[in-house]
């Protein structure tokens, strides 16, 4: 029997507020899975019972009513956890610790001692590419690296599933990339990545399934493409097409019955890839201008 | 990013009912985080203040001058025992609930017992070491003193018998190994006074609140027993007093028994047993107390 | 038994854990603080009025397990009284710091010894007040520091130094031989007494009227007891005694009286080298 990675049946989740009977119904009636080695996406705007939903799995709080699984563990059973790997929103760490200690220190919290910690350690640094600031406490370190140091720790019991929690909120485009490519790669490593986030463009271009959550509810839950691909049109993008060229394809479109041109233009990029592009270019501009300094 | 292969590990690692080595990371880990928020400088306004003392004195004898250094060293020694507990354990718990510190150690696989203990550990290795290291200070600071009245006395001159009686008084005064216990006496009374803050601390909303009620609580267990020895005895007191008085006898512990380092210092003789015993009721404190922790933090939603 | 637990409310379970917790170590911890304060381990609480007594600073102290600290401070402040010849406020302060720490004899020596020997001292010499006022001061301090001594003995019944103190009010201030006797008698055998107080129980004993049998035969023991007690103040004082009791002559000492200086005696000869001044020559 396959296992799923996440299993959330009739959730529900009820918060006194107040005195007397006030109460807030933050999740209700959520049901979703998530499949062994599939990146999974939560999202929704704020206060629409992602970050419930996400406590509730990793254990940190009880459901009023029904259940969450982790490879068929009930989320409150301490085994679960081991099976999880947890990159909060924000670094949630202790500040007076440097990078390399606060790995160990997570490290050792998941029963990994001695030579095989150190070399777990070192390996994930590189991984993360903080091997330079592993001796400097995380009270000195930029967002992004505090993110950096967040994945490290969450992958540091090579967890079967991770749980990303607004992976690139807060970071910049440079950095959403890379944790954006990261995600992939732990896919392909076999990783079920299960990431909450209310950035919709970034998520999509990660999430084999998503479910989209709003007050509480699923509204829609598929895999990406069927639910993003607007029914009934087909996009295409030529390059270097001339003017007869696309007359004739507006000639061909017209003699078919029922199909119709709904827009034409010049594609855009977006600010985010432009960004990028000049970052690169400006990269590569540097490496050359040393290696011609070297040699020199 | 290197392109280093990550392998996901296999499923279904047992996880100990309670690990030894997770509380002691925890409790390494407050050390940690409590030295580095400079703690051990108290140290220095310490031995500062011992050597104040010492070299200041309106004794009117060398006796009477250690007399009064060993009592404000060691009253100093308890003042900074039970006050570090309060405010050093209140800081714990609210600081990582505030700080979502709790969430990333929590979705570990950690008991939220074992991370109670640690923390209570850590803040126990932080007062035992510096407890030790004032102890240190305080019995050079003592017996250089011892010394030096010694070494006045015999240079001064005077009958053979009437320089012995000083220097028997000085010794009396002076330096005993039994001075260790009243340190541990103080340690004894910091270590239940943690775990009362630990108590409070798993429901209390900050650690503001959590140092105001501790200090509180460890107010009233010191006067309870002396309320009990005034008030309970005469008659004339109403039953809703009567009844408080021993509401706050069950519920809070007794301070005041702790205090035994004062009569350490002052040259009782400590009782064979003593320190047993004490040692016995801190640690049934600290199990009960930390039970009661469990009781309110299991089911704690962050 | 855990959907039982989940149904009461944690608070409850809590109070419920503390009350029966506090009830199964309530017969310990009050036996244990019996027997803890009947050996001196744990100080007895203040008394009342001394509580009282404390400003708002001290009873904080007090009540947080700092007696020695606060006691420690009030020193300092009677100190400062002490200076400025305060003494009404330096015996109150007194007052508390016995209060605070019965068990400490210094305190108890301190208090008589401001109050026996320096406050008297002060009546003697201020002339700012009357005469008649400073006599009926002087009769009150004396008396009332031999009140405080007696409350010190009281509390620390083996105490060398408070009797010390306490003979030497009946000594300086009120020429009382017998008294003095009495107490250097009771220092006898004490664990921290000086080795002079068993001569000095003789001597007083010898100045004291009606007593003077007593006092040759405690000298005369001593002086037989060994070669060592043939000092020459011993010597001196059974030599008298033997003149007043008119001892027959076969039974007299043989030593003759010893030299002492500006008495138009040769210089004494000591066993310790060091000339015996600080004796009291008999009356």
């Amino acid at each position: 029997m396959s296992e799923h990675a996440v299993e959330v049946n009739n959730l529900t989740k009820v918060f006194r507020t107040g005195i007397g009977n006030q109460y807030v119904v933050a999740v209700d009636n959520l049901s979703f899975r998530v499949e062994a080695g599939e990146v999974y996406g939560l999202i929704g705007p704020n206060g629409s019972g992602k970050s419930t939903t996400m406590k509730v799995v990793l254990g940190l709080m009880a459901a009023s009513k029904g259940e969450a699984k982790v490879f068929g563990l009930d989320s409150g059973d301490i085994r679960a956890r081991n099976e999880i790997g947890f990159l909060p929103e924000n670094p949630y760490f202790y500040k007076h610790l440097t990078g390399a200690e606060t790995l160990k220190f997570y490290g050792k919290l998941c029963g990994i001692r001695g030579k095989k910690l150190k070399a777990r350690v070192e390996e994930l640094l590189e991984i993360v590419g903080l091997e330079d600031a592993a001796k400097r406490r995380l009270g000195g370190y930029s967002k992004g690296m505090l993110q950096r140091i967040g994945l490290a720790q969450s992958l540091v019991q090579n967890p079967r599933l991770v749980i990303l929690d607004e992976p690139t909120a807060g970071v910049d485009p440079v950095g959403s990339r890379e944790i954006r490519d990261l995600i992939l790669r732990l896919k392909e490593e076999g990783y079920t990545v299960f990431l909450c986030s209310h950035l919709l463009e970034q998520v999509q271009e990660v999430c084999d399934r998503i479910g989209i959550i709003f007050e509480g509810r699923m509204r829609r839950e598929g895999k990406l493409e069927e639910l993003i691909k607007i029914e009934k049109q087909t996009a295409m993008t030529l390059e270097n097409a001339s003017p007869e060229l696309l007359a004739k394809i507006e000639d061909l479109v017209a003699s078919e019955e029922g199909a119709s041109i709904v827009e034409t233009g010049h594609p855009r990029t977006t600010l985010e890839r432009l960004f990028i592009q000049i970052a690169e270019r400006r990269s590569k501009e540097k490496a050359s201008a040393e290696k011609k300094e070297e040699a020199s | 990013m290197s392109d280093e292969a990550i392998t996901p590990r296999a499923p279904g690692k047992k996880v100990p009912i309670f690990s030894v080595t997770r509380v002691w990371t925890i409790a390494m880990s407050t050390v940690t985080q409590l030295v580095r928020m400079k703690t051990f400088y108290f140290l220095l306004a310490f031995a500062l203040l011992l050597l104040v003392v010492g070299n200041v004195s309106f004794a009117s004898s060398p006796a009477q001058a250690l007399s009064t250094l060993k009592k404000v060293s060691f009253g100093a020694i308890d003042l900074f025992a039970w006050l570090f507990a309060i405010v050093a354990t209140a800081l714990l718990i609210p600081r990582d609930i505030e700080d979502r510190t709790l969430y990333t150690i929590l979705s570990k696989p950690v008991r939220r017992g074992e991370y109670l203990l640690g923390k209570l550990a850590g803040v126990l290795v932080v007062i035992g070491v510096s407890l030790a290291v004032m102890f240190v200070i305080c019995s050079i600071m003592i017996i250089w003193k011892q010394v030096g009245y010694m070494a006045d006395e015999q240079a001064g001159g005077g009958r053979k018998e009437d320089i012995a009686a000083s220097l028997a008084l000085i010794a009396k005064n002076g330096f005993r190994i039994e001075l260790a216990a009243a340190a541990y006496a103080s340690f004894l009374k910091a270590a239940v006074v943690a775990a009362v803050t630990i108590l409070l601390s798993t429901f209390a909303s900050s650690s503001l609140f959590t140092i105001i009620i501790s200090i509180l609580v460890f107010l009233v267990g010191h006067a309870h027993s002396m309320a009990t020895d005034y008030w309970l005895r005469e008659t004339d007191n109403s039953m809703a007093v009567q009844m408080l008085l021993k509401v706050f006898k069950i519920v809070i512990p007794n301070f005041q028994l702790f205090s035994f380092s004062e009569g350490i210092v002052a040259g009782a003789a400590l009782a064979p047993g003593v320190l047993w015993q004490m040692t016995w009721l801190t640690a049934g404190y600290l199990v009960v107390f930390l039970f009661i922790s469990l009781i309110a933090f299991v089911d704690k939603e962050f | 038994m855990k959907k039982l637990l989940q149904k009461i409310p944690k608070w409850i379970q809590i109070l419920t854990f503390l009350a029966v917790f506090g009830i199964v170590r309530a017969p310990f911890e009050d036996d244990l603080r019996m027997r803890l304060v009947s050996n001196g381990i744990l100080l007895p609480p203040p008394a009342k009025d001394a509580l009282g007594q404390l400003n708002q600073s001290a009873l904080m102290g007090t009540l947080g397990g700092l007696r020695s600290i606060v006691s420690s401070y009030l020193v300092l402040e009677a100190f400062d009284h002490f200076s400025l010849k305060e003494w009404e406020e330096l015996r109150s302060d007194y007052r508390v710091i016995t209060a605070l720490e019965p068990r400490d004899e210094n305190h108890w020596r301190n208090v008589v010894w401001h109050i026996g020997i320096n406050a008297t001292a002060n009546m003697e010499v201020d002339e700012k007040i009357p005469e008649f006022e400073r006599m009926r001061r002087f009769n009150e301090y004396a008396v009332g520091a031999i009140e405080l001594a007696e409350e010190g003995l009281g509390q620390n019944p083996d105490s060398a130094i408070i009797r010390l103190q306490l003979a030497e009010v009946y000594k300086e201030k009120l020429n009382d031989s017998c008294e003095t006797a009495r107490v250097y008698g009771e220092m006898i055998g004490l664990p921290d007494s000086p080795g002079y107080v068993k001569r000095f129980h003789g001597y007083y004993l010898a100045q004291c009227p009606g007593r003077e049998n007593d006092a040759y035969d405690h000298l005369i023991r001593m002086y037989r007891e060994s070669e060592n007690n043939h000092l020459p103040s011993l010597i001196i004082h059974i030599k008298d005694l033997e003149k007043k009791l008119d001892i027959p002559f076969a039974l007299r000492i043989s030593d003759p009286y010893p030299p002492l200086p500006g008495q138009g005696r040769a210089k004494p000869e000591n066993p310790d080298g060091v000339p015996d001044f600080t004796d009291p020559a008999p009356k």
